[in-house]
């Protein structure tokens, strides 16, 4: 398909879940619509050395990532919380009460997830890539991004299950 | 594998997704989770668990008009890429012309002011045949410096007063003048010429119109430039200028 997109062809296939992605990473529109404008200006100024024209996808949001990568500033982190990740232990968080959720607090969850978690987890959540694609898309070996989702995931269910459970009364 | 190694495997696996299946270590994992009943149960709330959150994700609203925007500021990208070449290429020749018009005030505001004048001329000519100078051609035949400085675009088509046409020829030199050619006709007088010297009268001829300040007219002005005196007049478009040492009545016999 993307062998024959043009450019307005191919912005009209991706800059949806390229926004969501970036949307993702920083959890603001005006940033996210930044980041996914940016991507596709790099890809008007580079694209066309990208040989494999079937790799266009990944392509856009590895350098979305990137664009990300570079770009954000430094910001004070949400305190780190030194949660374990061993998915034995994780509590029982029911689809349910999951559903009871929105995005918000999703992506809020996921914004307190170490920098190296958020990519692959967001990936993994709003693509159907497999685990090759996202280490492609990321630039990192499989094994990494195996193990980055492993505890990207179970960080991100231990934060839900905070934000789910209600504050115990004294 | 045991359950805990199963279910951290399994924390990866996505249900109905074949690259997920395909993994060799989440197949081995759901092998392990087929003949463990509770960990068959916490895969099956996982997944449901990973679909409704995989939804929350899907659900993030697109800006209405981002597709808009992108295309737009591409657009008006691709027109600033075209105008810069057309821009460019208005400021290279805006920017010669610049140039030429800098360099023009620059060698005409160090140009002396008055470095085109008559008295200018005359200094600039004594100097030459007071200081020494190296015919071009050496001849006591009017003809052939005639023809020789017509050859190098020097005024030949000059007038010599009568009375001297007297005088005998030696030879010619052409001085540069500004932007033109001025004539040096040399005159020996007959009178002992010092060592080394093979003339000591001079004729230039030079266009009247690169001479400002050049006389009006034919009637000789006579002037004092360093050690020669000087008449000079203009004639059919010419400025001539006969130089010698002495004085004014030397000059006036061969007028």
């Amino acid at each position: 398909m993307a062998d024959h997109l043009d450019f307005d062809g191919l912005v009209t296939a991706y800059y949806g879940m390229l926004y969501q992605f970036a949307f993702s990473l920083t959890r603001d529109e005006a940033s996210a619509c930044d980041l996914a404008q940016q991507t596709f200006c790099i890809w008007a100024a580079k694209g066309h050395q990208l040989r494999d024209k079937t790799k266009v996808k990944t392509w856009l949001f590895t350098t979305l990532h990137r664009e990300f990568l570079g770009t954000r500033r430094r910001e004070s982190r949400f305190p780190h919380i030194d949660l374990d990740y061993a998915a034995a232990e994780l509590p029982a968080i029911t689809p349910p009460s999951v559903n009871r959720l929105d995005s918000a607090q999703v992506l809020k969850a996921l914004a307190q997830l170490d920098d190296i978690y958020q990519a692959p987890v967001a990936l993994f959540y709003l693509q159907d890539y497999s685990y090759n694609e996202i280490a492609e898309a990321l630039d990192v070996p499989l094994g990494t991004v195996k193990s980055r989702l492993t505890r990207g995931l179970s960080r991100l269910h231990q934060l839900l299950t905070v934000t789910l459970t209600p504050p115990s009364t004294p | 594998m045991n359950r805990d190694e199963a279910k951290d495997i399994l924390l990866l696996y996505r249900h109905h997704h074949e690259a997920d299946e395909r993994d060799p270590q989440i197949a081995a994992a759901l092998a392990v989770a087929k003949g463990d009943e509770q960990l068959a149960q916490w895969l099956e709330m996982h997944c449901a668990r990973q679909f409704v959150l995989r939804e929350k994700f899907r659900q993030i609203a697109v800006p209405a008009g981002l597709k808009e925007q992108i295309l737009s500021e591409h657009a008006a990208s691709q027109r600033m890429l075209t105008r810069p070449a057309f821009n460019l290429q208005r400021a290279l020749v805006l920017l010669a012309v610049i140039v030429v018009a800098l360099l023009a005030v620059f060698a005409y505001s160090h140009r002396h002011p008055a470095d085109d004048t008559l008295a200018v001329f005359q200094n600039q000519m004594a100097s030459v045949a007071l200081r020494g100078y190296a015919m071009d051609l050496l001849t006591d035949d009017a003809g052939k410096i005639r023809a020789f400085l017509k050859g190098k675009n020097a005024p030949a088509d000059f007038v010599v007063p009568e009375p001297l046409k007297q005088v005998a020829q030696s030879g010619c030199a052409i001085q540069g003048w500004r932007d033109t050619r001025a004539s040096m006709i040399c005159f020996r007088t007959g009178k002992p010429l010092p060592s080394g010297a093979a003339s000591d009268l001079w004729l230039f001829v030079v266009d009247a119109k690169s001479v400002k300040g050049a006389p009006a007219s034919s009637v000789p002005q006579f002037a004092q430039v360093n050690r020669l005196i000087t008449a000079t007049w203009t004639q059919d478009g010419k400025v001539y200028l006969l130089g010698m040492e002495g004085e004014a009545d030397d000059i006036r016999k061969f007028l």
